[in-house]
């Protein structure tokens, strides 16, 4: 028995992207106890969508609660709305916004597995990996327009139509991505370093998994077969070549590998759904006002995106609810703290790629 | 890996250098033709953070001035989209100029839309006291 020490980590704090706080009671190095807090980014996106903005606009609204999944949140939003108001999506549509989602997906992926590589101290290997995720962005600048901030996905349908220009730019990008994926996975699997600090560190069981209800990829870790795209068929992903990625250990390494992996199976359904296109229409007209009540479960990079919209026949939205993934995994991270030792607590946080200013909102 | 790092020292960085042209289909700022308008502000209703705002004149007639706000604009091209008229409204492939503090463009921005509320009060007066008048001459 060690005296007890208490340390707080964040809310600002060099391992972290965004601002959470522990506050870790410690016991010779060992955790005991954890508190969580966070909210540091409340910005009252939620509010504002039900009392300043029209309902059509606030697909650019709530793209602007993250920067790393904003697509996401778009088109969970207009899903939700689609379904409250029977709009029917023309199939380009779909097929636009699957290859935005996936674009989006890896790069959202790319950072995190980076972040992990710095934080591990690899910093080499980050700036490898940062570098490779530098050609999906580019991607995307080609193919929405901007960088971050997509404003790809409206009600109704998409903003911008993929021409034949923008196809024969995206392709060879997309190709020289997954040549360097596969090197970077192959690092992955065999580098010594890397094996000797995440293999069997901050193990998530399948019945832990289950328990605190994990979503998204520390669920696919751990063995649990989640994944909100295929659950739902909102969108025909399994027509496009979509493949589970599962692994079974639960510890960082495979949390990292379920990322690799999956923008690997992005990559594939992206170049499918770029050489599929159907001809048609980008866009539907929308007329009326919402009425009634929608709940969508929506497959963001990072987990599961719960999005409840209830209108009253007005413009503006009597109430919009948006769960995101990373409010859904801190209780498993939060279990996962107690008894590991104090050095993992940087490389446990960011396995779990915490966005924390979806989460305030 | 060691030589990627190694070959990675004698080669040229990878990030772009200042001053590159934005790329192709790149959202840029909306540019305004008037002579095309139909004033139906239909842009001016669909604007996400309100970057486009019409002032009205003080005489009561039917032209309005546009006025457009870049810092603000999100560049999301739902105002061309909205537009009855084609061409009126455009989006270019090159960005704003950024401001510079002594153009001070919140100040002006604040100013004008101040002066829409204020000016659609006295011209809808004027646009009432036309009808009076009219009526008037009809009788």
């Amino acid at each position: 028995m060690g005296k007890k020490f208490v340390v707080p980590f964040g809310s600002q704090h060099v391992a972290l992207p965004e601002p959470i706080r522990f506050v870790f009671t410690t016991e010779n190095e060992i955790i005991r106890n954890v508190a969580v807090d966070f909210g540091y980014v409340h910005r009252g996106i939620e509010k504002a969508c039900m009392s300043k903005f029209k309902y059509t606009q606030v697909p650019y609204v709530v793209a602007r609660v993250c920067g790393l999944c904003s697509i996401s949140h778009a088109s969970g939003y207009c899903l939700a709305i689609e379904t409250l108001m029977d709009i029917e999506v023309p199939k380009r549509a779909v097929y636009l916004r699957i290859i935005a989602h996936e674009l989006d997906r890896i790069h959202s992926h790319l950072f995190a597995v980076s972040h992990l590589c710095e934080v591990a101290g690899y910093e080499n290997l980050f700036m490898r990996v940062m570098r490779d995720r530098e050609l999906v962005m580019e991607c995307l600048e080609i193919f929405t327009g901007n960088r971050v901030q997509y404003d790809f996905v409206t009600i109704g349908g998409v903003n911008r139509d993929l021409t034949k220009e923008v196809y024969e730019e995206l392709k060879p990008r997309l190709e020289e991505l997954e040549k360097r994926l596969l090197q970077l996975k192959e690092i992955f699997e065999k580098d010594y370093t890397l094996q000797m600090r995440w293999k069997g560190a901050g193990v998530i069981t399948k019945e832990m998994a289950q328990k605190y209800n994990a979503v998204g990829p520390i669920a696919r870790a751990s063995g649990l077969a989640t994944d909100c795209r295929v659950e739902f068929g909102y969108f025909p992903y399994e027509e496009l070549g979509y493949r589970m990625v599962l692994y079974h250990e639960g510890d960082i390494w495979a949390r990292n590998m379920v990322r690799v992996d999956e923008s690997l199976v992005s990559i594939e359904i992206a170049k499918n759904a770029m050489d599929n296109l159907p001809e048609g229409e980008i866009n539907v007209r929308v007329r009326g006002n919402p009425n009634g009540e929608a709940l969508v479960r929506w497959e963001a990079p990072r987990g599961e995106l719960l999005y409840y919209v209830k209108g009253n026949g007005k413009p503006v939205l009597e109430r919009l609810r948006i769960k995101t993934p990373t409010f859904s995994v801190i209780p498993v991270m939060k279990e996962l703290y107690y008894n590991q030792p104090y050095a993992l607590v940087p490389d446990i946080t960011i396995s779990f790629d915490p966005c924390l200013s979806c989460t305030a909102r | 890996m060691f030589f990627y790092s190694l070959k990675n020292l004698f080669s040229p960085p990878a990030t772009l250098e200042k001053g590159t042209p934005p790329p192709k289909n790149y959202r840029g700022t909306i540019l305004y033709f008037e002579e095309t308008c139909i004033y139906c502000k239909k842009c001016e209703m669909v604007c996400p953070p309100g970057a486009i705002i019409f002032t009205y004149p003080e005489d009561g007639s039917k032209k309005l001035k546009f006025h457009y706000n870049p810092y603000l604009c999100i560049y999301c091209g739902e105002c061309v989209r909205a537009c009855p008229k084609p061409g009126t409204l455009v989006q270019a492939e090159t960005p704003s100029p950024p401001a510079t503090a002594d153009q001070k463009p919140n100040d002006q921005w604040f100013e004008i839309e101040k002066l829409a509320v204020e000016s659609k009060k006295k011209w809808q007066e004027a646009r009432k006291r036309m009808r009076e008048q009219k009526n008037k001459n009809q009788q």
